[in-house]
């Protein structure tokens, strides 16, 4: 994209960009009120000021120059350049010291085969009733774990929207450019193909991403790989007709409440079943027939909250960056 | 017939190692990118068409013909549609394109002029 070709002045995309700009370029203004500035400036410094300010600024270089090939700041340097491939050398020694002592993979008397996964494997279907014994594990044994999991996605949006968000803003010249960017050529939203084939298969990838949420505790799935399929038909959607388009069902607002609300259903229940999920208490949820759709208890709904969080968090990535807004 | 069945099944996955084969060294051996990347969707369509048949024919009729069925139709929408998206960026952003090939790029304009 950084090569301009020679004739790029006469050229047909240069001479469309012209004309999506209005007849006038953006940089060539620049220049011009630039040059503008400068020739409007009353009063430039005179010359003697500009030597002792060059004659300072010399001064200092020197100094700094004399003071870099001292012989106690060399000496500093290099003892600093050796105390760390010194200290590097030694964690790799260690660490590849460490993995020499590492029980052989696969042999039956390893530690990992301990009586917890021998527990997950005879009890896990009868104790949380999910088939699946993955979802069983990662949304019932474990479901703490993966409460901090789905914190971690929501976590790195939030970092992302710190570093990148840009408020939509009417009149922003950056806001105008970015609408710009979104009529060029680049920009795949134009494409007739891409729209008809996205027409077709949205709803196939939004139902198959539904399918593998809501199968979690009865097939492989989940969740997570569920969420992915849903964020990544969000993409799809973005790219072949526009974010502005995008934009109409998943927003910042629509985000936050999603997640929002997912993330807090989720401890919710989680701390409902840490109260009475054990010794014998009453709960209303209950492992049920396992292969049943509605089974397993609280996991086909942990499995949605986490699934909308993972959607959400991927479209949102892609977007932030892509756009600088939801 | 279980003779032919698999006759048929390794003819049909031969094709497909040949096309792949063919398109792997297209890939390496030709210049331009776009010749590369026509190489390339030949392995996306045909090559994956026929390994599947073969695979198909050699299961017979079961459910996981059907799924590897609906795999094909799956790629089939979606690779092309790849291959023309970066085919369309290379039009858009080649430099030297109009030394290699001749581009007529109008199309493409007067639809975005009528929107």
């Amino acid at each position: 994209m950084a090569k301009i070709r020679p004739d790029f002045e006469s050229s047909l995309y240069a001479r469309f960009l012209k004309w999506v700009r209005d007849g006038s370029d953006r940089l060539d203004e620049d220049m011009a009120g630039m040059q503008a500035d400068r020739s409007m400036d009353p009063s430039p410094a005179p010359p003697e000021q500009d030597m002792e300010r060059v004659m300072a600024e010399r001064k200092v270089y020197d100094r700094a120059q004399e003071w870099g090939s001292h012989q106690g700041f060399r000496l500093r340097n290099r003892t600093y350049s050796f105390l760390s491939l010194f200290l590097c050398l030694s964690i790799i020694a260690v660490l590849l010291y460490a993995t020499s002592q590492l029980p052989a993979f696969g042999r039956a008397g390893n530690p990992a085969h301990n009586e917890v996964s021998e527990r997950y494997l005879e009890k896990g279907m009868e104790e949380t009733g999910a088939v699946n014994l993955v979802s069983g594990m990662i949304l019932d044994y474990r479901a703490f774990d993966t409460l901090g999991e789905s914190n971690v996605l929501l976590t790195a949006v939030l970092s992302v929207i710190m570093l990148l968000h840009m408020q939509r803003r009417e009149g922003d010249p950056r806001q105008e450019m970015e609408d710009l960017a979104d009529q060029t050529l680049y920009e795949p939203r134009h494409d007739p193909i891409l729209q008809t084939v996205t027409r077709v298969l949205m709803p196939m990838l939004l139902l198959f991403g539904i399918y593998v949420v809501l199968n979690g505790h009865l097939s492989p799935g989940g969740g997570f790989s569920g969420g992915a399929v849903l964020g990544a038909a969000l993409i799809l959607h973005t790219n072949a007709f526009g974010s502005s388009s995008t934009r109409r069902f998943m927003n910042m607002r629509i985000f936050q409440a999603v997640t929002g609300t997912a993330l807090c259903f989720y401890g919710l229940a989680k701390a409902y079943s840490f109260f009475v999920g054990a010794n014998h208490l009453p709960s209303i949820f209950t492992p049920g027939t396992p292969g049943r759709l509605f089974s397993a208890g609280l996991i086909p709904y942990l499995n949605i909250a986490v699934g909308l969080v993972v959607a959400c968090t991927i479209s949102a990535l892609y977007t932030l960056f892509r756009k600088g807004d939801l | 017939m279980e003779y032919v069945r698999f006759a048929v099944s390794a003819l049909c996955t031969l094709a497909g190692l040949f096309m792949v084969t063919s398109a792997i060294l297209g890939v390496y051996r030709l210049r331009s990118s776009l010749s590369r990347l026509h190489a390339a969707a030949l392995l996306d369509t045909l090559g994956m068409l026929f390994l599947l048949l073969g695979l198909i024919i050699a299961q017979g009729p079961r459910l996981i013909s059907l799924k590897m069925l609906l795999l094909i139709v799956f790629l089939w929408l979606t690779s092309p549609v790849g291959s023309h998206l970066i085919a369309r960026l290379e039009t858009m952003v080649h430099p030297d394109l109009g030394k290699e090939v001749q581009i007529d790029r109008t199309d493409m304009v007067r639809q975005l002029r009528e929107e």
